[in-house]
C-alpha cells in the first residue's frame, strides 16, 4: 500500500510538471509578450512619449529575463528555417532550476515571490472549498436517501425537490452568487448577511464575523456542485434497492429505512467517491466566480487576474499546485475506493 | 425544529445587522477599488490605483487642484518659471517650499529631487515606463548657496513642461543612499545606461539597497512626505492609510486646496464586482463607489429613489472614445472614403445606448470644455448614410450586387472591394456596441464588416502591426496637454500612430501647436488642425465618456471630476449635521 502510495505521488508530481511545462512553453509563445500588459494600454493624449516604446519593452524584456530563448532548442525564423541549441541558456531551464530548489519565481505584477502570495491565496480558498465540500457532502447524503426513500414513481416533494436540483444544476455559479447576494445582502429584501466578505479593518475579522462572512460563499458553492453528487447517489441508492439483497432484506422483515442506510447505502457510495474527486476541480472553478463576486482573494481570484494580465509566472505557479492536488485527490479516491469495497486491488 | 435553520439565520443576521451601524466612524472614508494597486513602488506606478495611493503617501512639485483644475504647487512654494535656451531646451526653475520636511523632520531638499530623477534613470531598477515619460528632463542643476533651489534642463521648450516637469513623487535621499553615492553621476550619464555596468558597484549597491527596501510592498521602508502613511495592506481586501498627526502642511496658512488632508482615515475597499460594490454602497459598508458603469448608475440610482441616502454624480472625463482606420491600407487611402465611413457611425445613440446619454459629444480631439481652444464651427460627426453613400461614389466607388467596388489603376488589374475588419477590445462591451452599430449601418449600404475583439495587450500589438483596417479605442488626454505627437505624427509610426496618418502640414502643425505658448496663436492653430483632421478623416471622435459616482449623501466635499481618479478624497468631509472627518 505505501509503495502504491508512493508511486502515484511521483505519478502526480510528474504529471503535474509536465503539465506546468506546457503552460509555460505556451504561454511564452503569446503573440503578445508581458511586457506589452505591465507597460499599460494603448498609448494617449497624456504624455508625449510612449511608455511602451522599443526601447523601454526591451528593457522590461531583460529585467524580466524574457529576452533568453524559451527552451533548450528554438527554431529560427530565417530563412532557411534552423533548430537551434541554447544550453541551460534559456527561461525554462531557469524556471525549472528554480522549481527544483522550491521557488516559484516572482510574479511579474507585483515583483514579488509567488510561494508566499499563493499560500495566502490558499488560505482564503481551502476553507471555502473544504466547507463547500463537507456542506456539500452532507446535503448530498441526506437528499439522496430523502429522494430514494420513496421509490422512482413517488411524486410529491420529492419530484419536487427532484426538479429543483435538476433546475439548480443549469443555474452558473455567477448567478447562483448574485442570487443569494440580492437576497441575503440587499435593504430592499432580506438584509441579513454583509456585501462582501471579510470587511475593511483587521479588528473587524472576529470569528463569528468571519463565519457569518463566509455563509453566502459558502452555500454558493454547495448549491453549486450540490445536484451533481445528489442526484447520481439517489439513482445509486435506487439501483441498490431493486437487488437481489434488497429484495431479501424486504423478506426478511428489515425495515425500509434500515435497508436504506446500512444496506444500500455502503454499495451505492462507490460512485458518489468519483463524483468527490472530481469535486475539487469543479469547487476551484466556482471559486473564481465566487471569490471574484465576494471579493475573496482567493487562489481562484489569484490565477484568474494573473492570467488576465499576462502574469505567467503566478499562473504557471498556480497550474503545478492545483494538477497536483487534483492527482492527489484522484489517488485518494483510488485508496478510499479500496477501503470501501475490498475487491479492489490496488495494483502498482 | 424543522425551521431551525431558518431561526438560526435571522438570529445571526439580526446579531449581523445591528452590528452594521450607518456610519459607524466619521472619521473614516471607505472608497471601493476594483483592483488592487499591486505594487506600490514610485519608479513602477502600474495603475491608477496605485497613483492615488502613492499620491498620498509622498508628494509631488505640482499637484492638480481638483477645485479650479489648474496644476498648483504643493512641494514647489510657486509654480516654475520657464526659459528658453537657445533653440532646443528649456530651463525649469522650481524653488520648494521651507516648511517641507520628510517624518524625521529632516527639510525636503533640491537634492531629493535631484536624486529622484536620477533613481527614475538609473539601470537595473523597475523604472521603463517612468524612464521613457520623463526622458526628457537632461539634467538638474543645483545651486549650494540655495539648498531649495534647482532648475531642470528639458529637451524641446514645450509650454506643458511648466506642470509635466512637477508631476512625479518626490523621494528622500537619506532613505536610500545615506552616502550620496548617485551625487558623482549626472542624469544624462544614468539615462544612457541601458544596462548595470559590470563592474559599477556604486549602482549595484543602490540597486541591491532598493531591491532590499522593497518599497513596492513596503512603503513605510521609503518614508514620503505625504500627509499619509499606509497602515494596513492586505492584497485584493483592502488598504488603509491613517493621517499623521503632525504633517508639514499643516503650519501652512492658509492651507493651499492641494495639500488639505481631511479624512484621519481612508481605507480603501477592493472589490471588483459592480453588484456586490453598489450593495456594500447602500448597506453603508461603503462610502464612495467610482468608475460606475451606466448600468449600475441607473439601477443604484433607481433603488435610492425611495431612501435617498446617496448622492450622484456623472461628469464628462477627458477620455475620447474614438474610431480610426488604417490609413495605409489602399482602399483607405483616400479620404473622402475613410469620411464616408465616419458617416456610418452613430455617436448621438451610442450616447445614448451606452452612456445613458452622458458624456459630451465632440468634433475633434480637443475636449469641448476647453472653449478656447475648441472649434465649434465644425459640425459634430452623425450618422448620415446617405452622405456616406454619396461620398463614396465620389471617392470613386460604385455599388454592384456584391458590394462596393473600385476600379484600379491600370483598369486592367482586378477591382478592390470595399471590406472591412474592425479590432476592438474585447472586455468593455462599450466597444463592442460600438462595432455592432457601425456593422449594422456598414451592412444596411452593402458593406461587409468583419468583427474582431481581442484581449487587450494583443490589441495594442495588433494596432502597432497594422492587423486591421479600423479600430475603435479608448484614448485619455488632459485639459492641458494639446501634443497630439503620439496619435498622429509620422514620428511615432508605428509606434502609437496606429493610423499611420501623417501629411507634412499636419505634422509641422503638430509640432507647432505643441511649442506656442501664446493663448491666441495656439487657438488659432488648433483650430485649423481640428478643421483638418475632420476634413482628413483619419480619426472619428465620437464622444468623451463621462465618470459616474456614487457617494453616501453625507460624505461632502468630494470634488467630482473629470480628472482621473474622478474624485478627492484627501478632501472629503462629513456633513456636519452629524460629525466631521477633519483632523485639524
Amino acid at each position: 500500500m505505501k509503495r502504491w502510495l508512493l508511486l502515484q505521488i511521483g505519478r502526480a508530481g510528474l504529471a503535474a510538471w509536465a503539465t506546468a511545462s506546457l503552460v509555460f512553453i505556451l504561454s511564452r509563445l503569446l503573440a503578445a509578450g508581458a511586457e506589452e500588459a505591465l507597460l499599460g494600454e494603448a498609448p494617449d493624449l497624456q504624455t508625449r512619449t510612449v511608455a511602451s516604446s522599443p526601447v523601454a519593452r526591451q528593457a522590461l524584456q531583460q529585467r524580466l529575463g524574457l529576452d533568453e530563448p524559451v527552451f533548450y532548442v528554438t527554431r529560427t525564423s530565417r530563412d532557411p528555417a534552423a533548430w537551434r541549441w541554447h544550453g541551460p541558456h534559456n527561461q525554462y531551464h531557469r524556471w525549472l532550476a528554480g522549481l527544483l530548489r522550491g521557488q516559484l519565481g516572482w510574479s511579474y505584477r507585483t515583483g514579488q515571490p509567488i510561494g508566499p502570495q499563493l499560500r495566502a491565496a490558499f488560505a482564503y480558498t481551502l476553507p471555502l472549498a473544504v466547507l463547500a465540500a463537507a456542506g456539500a457532502t452532507v446535503a448530498a447524503l441526506g437528499l439522496g436517501l430523502a429522494l430514494a426513500s420513496g421509490g422512482p414513481a413517488s411524486g410529491g416533494w420529492r419530484a419536487a425537490l427532484h426538479l429543483a436540483l435538476t433546475s439548480l444544476q443549469g443555474i452558473p455559479v455567477y448567478a447562483l452568487a448574485l442570487g443569494l447576494l440580492f437576497v441575503f445582502a440587499n435593504p430592499d429584501a432580506l438584509n441579513l448577511l454583509p456585501a462582501y466578505s471579510l470587511g475593511a479593518n483587521p479588528a473587524d475579522l472576529t470569528p463569528a464575523a468571519y463565519a457569518l462572512q463566509l455563509i453566502m460563499p459558502v452555500l454558493t458553492l454547495v448549491l453549486a456542485v450540490l445536484p451533481e453528487l445528489a442526484l447520481p447517489l439517489a439513482a445509486a441508492l435506487r439501483h441498490e434497492l431493486r437487488a437481489d439483497y434488497a429484495t431479501t432484506a424486504r423478506a426478511k422483515g428489515v425495515p425500509a429505512a434500515r435497508l436504506l442506510r446500512h444496506h444500500a447505502l455502503p454499495n451505492a457510495l462507490l460512485p458518489l467517491l468519483t463524483s468527490f474527486a472530481n469535486l475539487l476541480p469543479t469547487l476551484l472553478a466556482g471559486t473564481v466566480l465566487v471569490e471574484s463576486v465576494f471579493s475573496l482573494p482567493g487562489m481562484g481570484r489569484l490565477l484568474a487576474e494573473a492570467a488576465a494580465a499576462h502574469d505567467y509566472p503566478v499562473v504557471v505557479a498556480g497550474v503545478l499546485v492545483t494538477a497536483g492536488v487534483r492527482l492527489l485527490c484522484l489517488a485518494l479516491a483510488d485508496v478510499l475506493y479500496a477501503l470501501a469495497d475490498p475487491r479492489i486491488r490496488l495494483a502498482l | 425544529m424543522k425551521y431551525a435553520w431558518i431561526i438560526l439565520l435571522l438570529a445571526i443576521g439580526g446579531c449581523m445587522c445591528s452590528s452594521v451601524d450607518k456610519h459607524q466612524n466619521h472619521s473614516i472614508v471607505r472608497v471601493r477599488w476594483v483592483r488592487d494597486p499591486e505594487n506600490l513602488s514610485p519608479l513602477v506606478q502600474p495603475n491608477q490605483n496605485a497613483v492615488e495611493a502613492l499620491g498620498l503617501l509622498h508628494c509631488s512639485l505640482l499637484q492638480l487642484d481638483f477645485a479650479t483644475g489648474e496644476h498648483m504647487p504643493s512641494l514647489a512654494d510657486s509654480l516654475p518659471r520657464l526659459r528658453l535656451i537657445g533653440d532646443s531646451l528649456t530651463e525649469v526653475q522650481y524653488q520648494l517650499r521651507q516648511e517641507a520636511t520628510w517624518d524625521n523632520g529632516r527639510p525636503v531638499l533640491a537634492s531629493d529631487v535631484a536624486f529622484t530623477l536620477k533613481l527614475y534613470q538609473c539601470p537595473g531598477l523597475p523604472n521603463e515606463k517612468a524612464k521613457a515619460q520623463l526622458s526628457f528632463i537632461r539634467a538638474v542643476k543645483l545651486y549650494p548657496a540655495y539648498p531649495r533651489r534647482f532648475t531642470l534642463v528639458c529637451r524641446g521648450q514645450v509650454p506643458g513642461f511648466s506642470y509635466e516637469t512637477g508631476d512625479f513623487p518626490i523621494l528622500p535621499e537619506a532613505a536610500l543612499d545615506a552616502k550620496h553615492t548617485l551625487r558623482s553621476y549626472s542624469l544624462a550619464q544614468l539615462a544612457r545606461l541601458s544596462s548595470l555596468p559590470p563592474r559599477d558597484t556604486t549602482l549595484t549597491a543602490l540597486v541591491s539597497r532598493y531591491q532590499h527596501a522593497d518599497p513596492s510592498h513596503h512603503p513605510e521602508r521609503l518614508p514620503g512626505c505625504g500627509a499619509y502613511r499606509l497602515v494596513a495592506w492586505d492584497i485584493d481586501r483592502f488598504l488603509t492609510f491613517v493621517r499623521k498627526p503632525h504633517w508639514w502642511a499643516d503650519t501652512l496658512r492658509p492651507a493651499p486646496f492641494v495639500l488639505q488632508a481631511k479624512p484621519r482615515q481612508l481605507t480603501y475597499v477592493i472589490i471588483s464586482d459592480e453588484n456586490t460594490a453598489a450593495l456594500a454602497l447602500r448597506r453603508h459598508e461603503l462610502d464612495v463607489l467610482p468608475q460606475l458603469s451606466a448600468r449600475a448608475f441607473r439601477r443604484l440610482r433607481a433603488a435610492d429613489s425611495t431612501d435617498q441616502e446617496l448622492s450622484f454624480y456623472s461628469i464628462p472625463s477627458y477620455e475620447l472614445l474614438m474610431a480610426g482606420f488604417n490609413t495605409r491600407r489602399p482602399m483607405l487611402r483616400d479620404s473622402l472614403t475613410r469620411q464616408a465611413l465616419g458617416q456610418l457611425f452613430d455617436p448621438a445613440q451610442l450616447q445614448r445606448a451606452t452612456q445613458l446619454g452622458q458624456g459630451l459629444r465632440t468634433v475633434g480631439l480637443v475636449h469641448p470644455h476647453n472653449w478656447r481652444y475648441y472649434n465649434d464651427s465644425l459640425p459634430l460627426p452623425a450618422y448620415t448614410p446617405r452622405r456616406a453613400a454619396a461620398l463614396l461614389r465620389q471617392a470613386g466607388w460604385q455599388r454592384r450586387l456584391a458590394g462596393w467596388v473600385q476600379t484600379k489603376n491600370p483598369p486592367q488589374a482586378a477591382p478592390q472591394a470595399l471590406t472591412l475588419r474592425m479590432r476592438y477590445r474585447a472586455d468593455d462591451p462599450t466597444f463592442a456596441t460600438i462595432a455592432l452599430q457601425f456593422r449594422a449601418a456598414a451592412a444596411a449600404l452593402g458593406i461587409p464588416v468583419a468583427l474582431l475583439p481581442t484581449e487587450s495587450s494583443s490589441f495594442t500589438k495588433a494596432l502597432r502591426e497594422g492587423d486591421f483596417d479600423l479600430y475603435v479605442r479608448k484614448v485619455s488626454s488632459t485639459p492641458f496637454t494639446f501634443d497630439f505627437t503620439t496619435l498622429l505624427h509620422s514620428r511615432t509610426i508605428p509606434e502609437s500612430n496606429f493610423t499611420k496618418f501623417s501629411t507634412p502640414t499636419t505634422d509641422r502643425l503638430i509640432e507647432d501647436i505643441a511649442t506656442t505658448g501664446a493663448p491666441a496663436q495656439r487657438r488659432q492653430l488648433l483650430r485649423r488642425f481640428q478643421a483638418i483632421v475632420q476634413a482628413q478623416a483619419p480619426l472619428v471622435p465620437l464622444f468623451f465618456l463621462p465618470y459616474r459616482l456614487a457617494a453616501d449623501r453625507e460624505l461632502q466635499h468630494l470634488y467630482p471630476s473629470g480628472y482621473k481618479p474622478g474624485y478627492y478624497a484627501a478632501a472629503a468631509t462629513w456633513n456636519l449635521a452629524t460629525g466631521t472627518v477633519a483632523a485639524h
